[in-house]
Order: C-alpha cells, then sequence, then structure tokens
C-alpha cells in the first residue's frame, strides 16, 4: 500500500507481502481444484478408464442435464422436494425453537420435560419413515412430518444450548432494568441464542435433504428423490447423476442463503 | 425485589431518612457437590443517607459484589435486614463488561425504558442525553464490538442513569480500565453525580479512587467480609480527581487506609 512507511525497502516490502500474496494464489486454485476432479473423470470415461455404464462422462450428463431443462421435466422435481422441504422445515424448527427457549431458560421444565426428548432423540428418522407414511400416507404430509421431526430436535438442542450458555450477567442487566419473564425470553434469550439457533438451522437444512432423498425412494411420485431412485430402475444412470447433482446444489443453495441470513440477523457474532 | 425493598416511606418522611439502611447483613453460599458453606459477608451494617457518595473498598473475594447484588435484589440475603427507602429499584453498573452484543450503543441504552413502554419520541431524547452526558455522541449507532473497554464502561453508565432510578449501584465499573481513562471516567461521573444529586454506592479495590470520589469510604476485612472501618472523606466539592492529589491529606488517608487493610487485626 502506498502508505507503508518510506523506510522499507523493495525487498523488505516483497517479503512482508509474500503471504498474502501466497495466499491469493491458494483461494485461485481452490477454485480450480474441483474442476479438475470434472476434468479427470471427463478424460478417465472418454478413454474408457472408468466403466461409462456407472460412470458417464459429464460432458453427457450436462447434456442430460440440459435437455431435462429444456422439457422442464427437472423443475416439477425441484419444486414438489423444495416444497415438502421447506413446509417440513418450518413446521420442524418453530416448535423447535420454541421449545429449545423454553426448557432453556426455565430449569423445572429442563428437568422435568428433558428426559422425553433426550429419550425420542437418538431414534433414527429415516427407521420410522415406514411407521410415518402408514399413519400419514403416501402423500405430501407423510414428508412434511418425518422432516419436520428431523429439523425438530436439531433446532431444540442447538436453542437449547445457545440460551443455557447466555453468560448470566445478560440476564441479572435484563432483570435490573425491570424486564419482565417474556421481556427476558424475547429481549435476552433470544438474541443470546441466535448464533446456536443458525447452527442449528444449518445443520437442519443438510438433514432435510437427507431426509427428503430417503422419502422420496420410499414412497412418492415426483420429487428429486423419486427421480433418482426412478433412474436408477431403469437404468439411466445419467439421468440419475443430474439427480444427484440437483439435490446437492439445493442443499448448498439452501445452506449459502441461511448464511447470508445470519450475516443480516447476527451482525455482532464473528463468522 | 419484595424481601429488599421493604419499605417506602412517604415523601414527606423520606428527607429526614438515610436512602439505605443495612444491619446485620449476612450472607453464605453453599457447594452442595462440595458440600462446602462459604461465607461470603458477616455481620454488616451501615446506611448511606440521600445523595451521599459512599466506596466501599476491600480485598478481592472479600464479599464486595455480593453486598452490592443483594442491595440490587439480584442476590437472596442469609439474614440482617435491607432497607432501601426509595421510589425506584437501584441501577447497577456491573463488574464484567454487561453491554449487549445484539444492540446498539443507544439501543443498550434505551434498554431500560423499551421495557417500560415508555414512547419513542420519549427514549430517544433521553438516549440523547445521556450519549452528551457520557461523551458517547459520536457512537451512537455503533455496535459493542466496535469499542474500546473505556467506551463500554460509559455506555453501562448511561444504561444506569437512563431511567433516573434514586440510587445508583456501582461494581468496580472502571477496574479494568487503564489509569488514564479511569481518571477521566471517575471525573465525569463526579460531574454527573454533583448535577444528579443521587445516592452512589460505589465499590472499588482501589483506595486511590475511594477517595477521589466518595463522601465516605468503608473498609471491608478479607472473607468473611465485614466492615472495619467507616473514614469520613474531607476534601470540597466539586472535585478535581488530578489536582486534589497535590492535598497532603489525601496522603495522609491513603496511608490510614492501607494500613487497615493491611492489617485488619490492628484496627
Ligand atoms: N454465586 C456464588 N456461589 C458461590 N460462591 C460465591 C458466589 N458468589 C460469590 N461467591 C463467593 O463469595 C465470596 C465473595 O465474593 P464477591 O462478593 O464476588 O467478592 P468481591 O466482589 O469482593 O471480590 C468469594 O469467596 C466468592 O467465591
Ligand atoms: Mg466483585
Amino acid at each position: 500500500m502506498s502508505a507503508a512507511p518510506v523506510t522499507l525497502t523493495e525487498d523488505e516490502l516483497r517479503r512482508l507481502k509474500a503471504p498474502a500474496r501466497r495466499e491469493r494464489l491458494f483461494r485461485i486454485a481452490s477454485y480450480f481444484s474441483p474442476l479438475l476432479l470434472l476434468l479427470l473423470w471427463e478424460l478417465s470415461s472418454q478413454f474408457n478408464l472408468i466403466d461409462r455404464r456407472f460412470f458417464p462422462a459429464p460432458s453427457a450428463i450436462a447434456g442430460t442435464a440440459w435437455r431435462m431443462t429444456v422439457s422442464l421435466e427437472l423443475f416439477q422435481h425441484i419444486g414438489a422436494t423444495l416444497r415438502r422441504v421447506g413446509i417440513g422445515y418450518v413446521m420442524g424448527a418453530v416448535p423447535g425453537i420454541v421449545m429449545g427457549l423454553i426448557l432453556g431458560l426455565s430449569r423445572p421444565a429442563r428437568r422435568v420435560l428433558g428426559p422425553i426428548f433426550a429419550a425420542l432423540y437418538p431414534v433414527p428418522k429415516i427407521a420410522i419413515l415406514p411407521l410415518i407414511l402408514l399413519i400419514f400416507g403416501v402423500g405430501d404430509a407423510s414428508k412434511f412430518v418425518v422432516i419436520a421431526i428431523g429439523v425438530f430436535f436439531l433446532m431444540f438442542y442447538n436453542t437449547m444450548g445457545g440460551v443455557m450458555q447466555t453468560p448470566q450477567i445478560y440476564m441479572d442487566v435484563a432483570r435490573n432494568a425491570g424486564a419482565t419473564r417474556f421481556q427476558t425470553f424475547r429481549r435476552i434469550a433470544f438474541p443470546a441464542a441466535l448464533p446456536s439457533i443458525f447452527t442449528g438451522l444449518k445443520l437442519a437444512a443438510g438433514s432435510s435433504y437427507i431426509i427428503i432423498a430417503a422419502a422420496e425412494f420410499l414412497g412418492a411420485r415426483s420429487g428429486v428423490g423419486f427421480f433418482i431412485w426412478a433412474s436408477w430402475q431403469t437404468f439411466a444412470v445419467s439421468r440419475m447423476f443430474v439427480g444427484i447433482v440437483v439435490i446437492s446444489v439445493m442443499g448448498y443453495l439452501t445452506i449459502l442463503a441461511l448464511e447470508a441470513l445470519e450475516r443480516r440477523f447476527v451482525p455482532w457474532a464473528k463468522h | 425485589m419484595a424481601t429488599v425493598q421493604e419499605a417506602v416511606r412517604p415523601a414527606a418522611m423520606q428527607q429526614a431518612q438515610p436512602a439505605i439502611e443495612v444491619s446485620h447483613l449476612t450472607k453464605a453460599f453453599y457447594d452442595s457437590e462440595g458440600d462446602r458453606v462459604t461465607l461470603a459477608v458477616s455481620d454488616v451494617s451501615f446506611s448511606v443517607a440521600r445523595g451521599e457518595f459512599v466506596c466501599i473498598v476491600g480485598p478481592s473475594g472479600c464479599g464486595k459484589t455480593t453486598v452490592l447484588r443483594i442491595l440490587a435484589g439480584l442476590e437472596e440475603k442469609l439474614s440482617g435486614t435491607v432497607k432501601l427507602h426509595s421510589a425506584t429499584p437501584p441501577a447497577m453498573v456491573f463488574q464484567e463488561a454487561s453491554v449487549l452484543p445484539w444492540l446498539t450503543v443507544s439501543e443498550n441504552i434505551a434498554f431500560p425504558l423499551s421495557l417500560k413502554g415508555v414512547s419513542r419520541a420519549r427514549q430517544d431524547a433521553r438516549v440523547r442525553d445521556m450519549l452528551a452526558l457520557t461523551g458517547l455522541a459520536e457512537f451512537a449507532t455503533a455496535r459493542p464490538h466496535q469499542l474500546s473497554g473505556g467506551m463500554k464502561q460509559r455506555v453501562s453508565v448511561a444504561r444506569a442513569l437512563v431511567d433516573d432510578r434514586e440510587i445508583l449501584l456501582m461494581d468496580e465499573p472502571f477496574g479494568a480500565l487503564d489509569e488514564q481513562t479511569r481518571l477521566v471516567l471517575q471525573q465525569e461521573l463526579l460531574r454527573i453525580w454533583e448535577t444528579t444529586g443521587k445516592t452512589v454506592v460505589f465499590i472499588t479495590h482501589s483506595v486511590d479512587e475511594a477517595l477521589t470520589l466518595a463522601d465516605r469510604v468503608l473498609v471491608m476485612s478479607p472473607r468473611p467480609g465485614t466492615l472495619i472501618s467507616n473514614l469520613t472523606v474531607p476534601f470540597e466539592r466539586p472535585r478535581d480527581v488530578v489536582e486534589m492529589r497535590r492535598d497532603k491529606r489525601f496522603w495522609d488517608m491513603t496511608y490510614e487506609v492501607w494500613r487497615l487493610l493491611a492489617s485488619p487485626a490492628r484496627a
């Protein structure tokens, strides 16, 4: 920078800036390394080094994806999956956050109700999918419910943990300022737990896509999970890969969106 | 809170009465895991007149914070009586950083008002006054993590002053600050106190700070803390925190308090 003191020699400046320059090179390289993997895959497939029936060339997959995009076939599946994940996510997250705040703030509630959640939490959500299909049918309701259950527990535990880690001093400030219980809840416990809540939201988003993929494999006539499964059954491997890429990108974009929200709503936390 | 503010007297009687009366206050903590009882405060009695500035000095761990938290109603006493004769609950400035990180400087200062349904216009006006009073006007929209330690303590002081309570409890508010910043804030605190006429109980482990600020200094012994001395500080008001160090009496009193602190048994 021009602000550098004039007493530094060219060589000193060069050495001073070397680590930053190296860091920039690494960052650029980091963008390209995944592409290198794709390139390797493409070449291996073109030269028949890997079995093309299982690993069609990325260019072939891209071609399939393009045709499916043009025919709008993909969007119907993406829409179905997004709707299920979105509704199930909200159905799980809102009660999860509220229960987490309540149990985090109230020791009696935590002591009495905590063990119930602790007993239910370890049940794998996918293991109860058949039960949920039995109760709620093969329609969308069962998908909402299974996602909501998975999201609920992650939000509940992350929120409760966040509230319980609230420094006592903030509670004392609220009390000295004359806060009611509800005001303490809304003005102190909630913002103090917000960083943990966002950690939970990101974890829950990841797990929602795992659950919806499994749920759509088993009992659905639409959705990206269904599409992957149906492609497998007809041995349309290229299409299957398109499905895998699409659901991964959906998960990735969801996390990016949540991170943007986090920067917006938790500006005081270090990111 | 009800246990602490046992009586709020009619206005006519207030003039003659002290603002704070503490008698035979004792507090112990019980640690159930180690089955151990810690006697933190033992048989403390004192009173503070309306509008008086009292400092409590004592070694760390002697129960100063505990006494103040009991006065603020944040801690239950074990025995003794605590009477606050004031229409409003006491405002507290805490020892550790207590600025809420998710609020801006202005929002932090407005916090007590915002809980009581005070109108936005009234809140804004009060906050503007407090910002000016504490020299924070330029930092109104700053976030706490952008502030220095001294700035954060100013915010805590402003927040304690904003809803104009009669009693101000301050727990080593400048303890973590460098000497220069501390002198500046002491001078400002004196100026604010002189204009508002609040009753102040100010805790410090610094003899120097106590003599600089107080009308009266209460000296506590090491744990279990009890009062070992009650000294009247003679310097006239308004005080200049630097100039008053030219007064020989300042150093005589410093010596006297140090002698008490160094060997409580001699007192
Ligand atoms: N919540 C608590 N639980 C157990 N012991 C405590 C608690 N608060 C304070 N103490 C103990 O009481 C004594 C006095 O503490 P404190 O009032 O904070 O001292 P000071 O403010 O004078 O440094 C210390 O020995 C401390 O360990
Ligand atoms: Mg203390």
